[in-house]
């Protein structure tokens, strides 16, 4: 399970930049960022090197954030590669929340964060775990990547 | 031309005799039948018998929507429900409206008094009134109603909204007067002539217009679209509803019904009364009310009042239009609202932050309510479809609760200003 933060931020300029400084002052590295916008506010949602540390400091900043769970799954950065993993889930009749990818660093697999409800969160790790196609990442093992 | 005129031009001295007279009938019965006044009065020493002149008026206690609230719903009215024939209620200052109730006499008071103001508007037993103004608990619809049928005139009840049917029966029935907010008369103009419908072609010769603040510039600007005359209207349900001041031919401030009402003009900070001419806030006494006559009412509106005879003929004082408000009471669209009226529903709601600020504008000539929110952690989610329900939620409970259309927007924490006072929760950007 992987820890991401959540931010909700209004959308009009010099927000979202706000925030990276922040991070940015306290030395704090983003590994991964997905922004999801509606009319007149958005979410911005981050995996950071240190997550912890990252909360504190944008709390202090009285920035509103949450940590929600994620699932990391890495999967051979070819085509299909993508298809395996959603189809396993559908398979499974879960849905899916909202996806994004993480870029590694270290090796040439893809990685794709995964948000699904949290009642079916367990289930979709055992299903995930059951495909060979697919190799769910724990934290450590994510942010070495 | 005159409604009534032998009270319309009575000689002052004659017409405040009539009010002095009638001052201490009304006094005597809010003392022997309301325990409200009662106690107010003998709070401050006062017994009936001590008016004994106009000038007594200034020593009597205020009445305010608070007190209307504080007896909500009936406990200022003077007779028994049996004799009151209709309720009507506005906008509170929280969840619970300000309620009235007329027996038959107030309804053909006001009837009397709608008729004379429609005559001042130039209207007669020929006119063909389309009333747009909403028929409801919101008193100007049926107001104008009754006063247009004690007149004898042709009125036409279609209530507010429905552009394109308005434009229909304007066309069709041959309206020549129009009564409606200005804002929304300002909207009609502007759809009539985005239709290509010559305004020359309509048979509509008169507006009459008010329930909410509106400036010489936009009565150029309707006059000139309509082409026809505009006249300002004056009244608030807790007096009577429209038909409490009316504009006459000359457009130059409202006159008063002073064999009905007694007009003062207050400090608002120091409650003593102004001298005419000079700017405060409008109190108003009910001299003949029966339902629930109310004493010194403070309306909140600021305004001056006019003492020097009209050249129309009438003796009545009049009051300058209104110059804005001593509350924070906002007007959108027709409807009164409190910021206090959104701060109880965000309360309601729960878990969100009670810091909000609201933001009036002007878009083309209809007024927008934007209710700017701060989230709160608790109510935080990751998902974007709960925060717009979140939303939603807001918006659903300010509609249902003030009947009012808004715009909820979430913002960050601590990014509205914190004020000790109440002024920057408004932020009000029409230019009227």
């Amino acid at each position: 399970m992987i820890r991401q933060v959540s931010i909700f931020i209004e959308n009009h300029e010099g927000r979202l930049n706000h925030i990276l400084k922040i991070l940015a002052e306290n030395k704090i590295n983003i590994r991964s960022l997905n922004i999801a916008d509606a009319t007149d506010f958005g979410i911005v949602r981050l995996i950071l090197q240190e997550t912890e540390k990252g909360i504190e400091v944008l709390k202090k900043n009285d920035i509103i954030t949450t940590v929600t769970p994620v699932l990391a799954a890495e999967i051979s950065d070819d085509p299909g590669g993508l298809s395996t993993l959603v189809n396993a889930l559908t398979e499974a009749n879960i849905n899916i929340i909202y996806a994004y990818s993480f870029l590694p660093k270290k090796t040439d697999n893809a990685i794709i964060i995964i948000r699904v409800d949290d009642e079916v969160q367990q289930k979709a790790i055992e299903t995930l775990e059951k495909v060979a196609a697919v190799n769910l990442l724990d934290r450590e093992t994510l942010l070495l990547k | 031309m005159y409604w009534n005129k032998s009270y319309e031009c009575m000689p002052r001295e004659k017409l405040q005799e009539l009010q002095l007279e009638r001052l201490k009938r009304m006094v005597n019965r809010i003392y022997h039948d309301v325990p409200f006044y009662r106690n107010k009065f003998q709070e401050k020493g006062l017994m009936p018998e001590d008016v004994r002149s106009l000038d007594d008026l200034k020593k009597l206690p205020f009445t305010t929507k608070v007190d209307l609230r504080d007896n909500y719903p009936y406990g200022l009215f003077t007779v028994p429900l049996e004799q009151i024939v209709r309720i009507h209620a506005s906008s509170g200052t929280t969840g619970k409206p300000t309620v009235v109730g007329y027996t038959r006499n107030d309804i053909a008071m006001w009837s009397e008094l709608m008729a004379r103001c429609l005559v001042a508007a130039g209207a007669g037993p020929h006119s063909v009134i389309q009333n747009a103004y909403g028929y409801g608990l919101f008193t100007g619809g049926l107001g104008v109603h009754y006063g247009a049928e004690r007149l004898g005139a042709s009125i036409i009840p279609i209530s507010g909204g429905n552009t394109a049917k308005q434009i229909m029966i304007m066309q069709d029935f041959g309206s020549t007067v129009l009564t409606c907010t200005p804002s929304y008369a300002i909207y009609l103009s502007e759809v009539l002539a985005e239709s290509g419908i010559d305004p020359e072609t309509l048979k509509i010769k008169a507006g009459i217009f008010g329930a909410e603040p509106w400036s010489e510039n936009i009565r150029r600007d309707i006059e000139k679209k309509l082409k026809i005359k505009a006249y300002d209207i004056y009244g608030l349900s807790e007096i009577m509803g429209p038909g409490v001041a009316i504009e006459c031919e000359c457009q130059e401030g409202l006159h008063v019904w002073e064999d009905h009402f007694i007009p003062e003009i207050i400090d608002p900070n120091t409650l003593e009364v102004l001298p005419y001419g000079e700017q405060g806030e409008l109190v108003i006494t009910t001299i003949t009310k029966e339902g629930i006559p109310i004493l010194r009412y403070r309306t909140r509106d600021i305004t001056r009042i006019i003492a020097e005879p009209c050249s129309c003929g009438r003796t009545h004082l009049r009051i300058n239009r209104l110059q804005g408000r001593s509350d924070d009471m906002l007007i959108i669209r027709g409807v009164n609202v409190f910021p206090t009226q959104i701060e109880s529903v965000l309360l309601e709601i729960g878990e969100v932050e009670p810091h909000y600020q609201l933001v009036v504008r002007r878009d083309g000539s209809l007024d927008t309510l934007e209710v700017k929110v701060e989230l709160s952690e608790a109510l935080f989610s990751d998902r974007i479809s709960n925060l717009e329900n979140l939303e939603k939620r807001i918006r659903d409970r300010i509609q249902s609760t003030i009947g009012v259309s808004t715009k909820v927007a979430l913002v960050e924490p601590k990014s509205l200003p914190r004020s000790e006072g109440k002024s920057q929760r408004v932020v009000d950007l029409r230019k009227i």
